[in-house]
């Protein structure tokens, strides 16, 4: 199946929230007592109770204040940290669609999706089972478009067939992010301004520890196992075992004493 | 006059015994969180959440008769000379196929190692194992690394144990019988730990 992704344009965002408030409704998600923090953004950061959240960036340009919005949200890397990590097969998934599905029946509650995801997009809900934006998949599934998308009235949100979005996109000359990133994003996003601005990783990449674990950790202690484990074997028959000589064993005085 | 000398107390071979259980506790419970791969060993403990129950429950049992015995053997552990160096230079005689004269202690230079080794291990185990088991309480970076660092110490102390199980037992025929009944035979202690055993006769 060609692969499907979000694009979303934030050149095109008001930041109403449709989006949020879409995604609460048809998830069924419970609304949270939030804080006063000076700011628009609320709540700070996605939280088990939800799944996409707008950001507001603001900068201070001594008489002017620049206002960019960023909405945040699962990036449905088509490499995904969360996926390489989970030690559940089928608890996080990819799609027929190439987008990155959660089972909490599947989920053992080990918390390394949480600090594998490049984007520190997963969280645990109340049962301790993890939860994030899973794109509609149920709504995906019957045709419909997932419910942030449809609820957007600036069609900064667009779902679809991903080649011909970024192809679009493209042709109307947007540079575009997460391209090619993590094997291809199934958030693609059209930034005003460069990623960091965004506090978005310019080059995301899984992190290095989680690489190193089961890339190069895991391979080497699977060809270490069964390499100490040969190397005994063959010290036994090549050098042998120390045996005690013939009578040595007994109380024999010692040499030289 | 007895054939035999004593070599550990019963203290150390129970607290010994222990550790070697949750070893192998946190290796089998341990392998399912490793890597999908070995996602099936969760099975033979009753499914993931008893699986990751045990190995918690068993990280505590290993770190602390693991901190015991390595405490109550510092001095030994700790203690190196020429004879070291000497053991190191001839790979503690395992190389050759007869008897290599390189005096030891009562812990030859390769199970000081090791010794030291495992106790630098059981606190990085332990601390990372912490920090994992209360993820949700700690910076992302700090938990990265610890899975990074777990991970890694998991493996190396699996080979570590590799070598040290065919050493006492195929290796050096007669080593094994210290742990488990607390004595070796005199000439095993005289081939193997001399200047221990001297010390042991003057008493």
């Amino acid at each position: 199946m060609a692969r499907k992704a979000f694009l979303i344009d934030m050149s095109r965002c008001i930041a109403c929230r449709a989006c949020q408030v879409g995604c609460k409704q048809w998830n069924k998600l419970d609304p949270e007592a939030t804080v006063n923090r000076g700011c628009y953004e609320n709540p700070p950061q996605l939280t088990p109770q939800l799944y996409n959240q707008m950001q507001f960036i603001e900068q201070d340009n001594g008489d002017q204040l620049r206002w960019l919005y960023l909405n945040k949200r699962c990036m449905h890397c088509a490499d995904a940290g969360c996926i390489k990590v989970c030690p559940s097969a089928g608890a996080l998934y990819h799609t027929p669609e190439g987008l990155v599905g959660f089972n909490q029946d599947k989920c053992i509650e080990c918390n390394y999706c949480v600090n594998g995801c490049p984007f520190d997009v997963p969280r645990y809900d109340a049962r301790k089972k993890v939860t994030k934006c899973h794109a509609c998949i149920d709504r995906i599934a019957n045709g419909m478009l997932p419910a942030c998308v449809k609820a957007c009235p600036t069609q900064t949100l667009r779902f679809g067939d991903r080649d011909s979005l970024i192809a679009e996109a493209k042709a109307a000359g947007k540079k575009v992010y997460g391209e090619n990133d993590l094997k291809g994003l199934g958030a693609v996003y059209i930034l005003e301004d460069s990623p960091e601005t965004y506090k978005l990783p310019a080059k995301p990449a899984i992190p290095a520890s989680i690489f190193l674990w089961k890339d190069v950790v895991k391979p080497f202690g699977i060809l270490g196992f069964w390499g100490a484990v040969g190397a005994a074997l063959l010290h036994y028959v090549t050098f042998g075992p120390k045996k005690l000589e013939n009578g040595e064993d007994h109380d024999t005085p010692e040499k030289g004493a | 006059m007895s054939k035999y000398v004593e070599r550990f107390n019963v203290v150390e071979r129970v607290l010994h015994w222990f550790m070697v259980v949750a070893f192998f506790l946190l290796v089998f419970t341990g392998l399912g969180l490793f890597a999908h791969t070995f996602y099936g060993y969760f099975n033979f403990f009753g499914g993931p959440h008893q699986a990751m129950l045990i190995h918690k429950w068993a990280g505590l049992m290993f770190f602390t008769s693991s901190l015991l015995l390595a405490f109550s053997h510092l001095k030994d552990l700790f203690t190196f000379d020429a004879d070291d160096v000497l053991w190191i230079k001839k790979c503690g005689g395992y190389l050759s196929k007869g008897h290599e004269d390189i005096p030891q202690g009562k812990f030859n230079c390769g199970q000081k190692l090791f010794g030291i080794f495992s106790l630098a291990a059981t606190f990085i185990m332990g601390i990372t194992g912490f920090i994992l088991w209360f993820a949700e309480g700690f910076a992302r970076g700090a938990v990265q690394a610890s899975l990074l660092l777990h991970s890694l110490f998991f493996v190396l102390f699996v080979l570590a144990a590799i070598v040290h199980i065919y050493l006492t037992t195929l290796g050096n025929p007669g080593t094994i019988s210290s742990m488990l009944y607390g004595n070796v035979t005199k000439g095993w202690a005289k081939m193997h730990a001399i200047k221990w055993y001297r010390k042991v006769e003057k008493g």
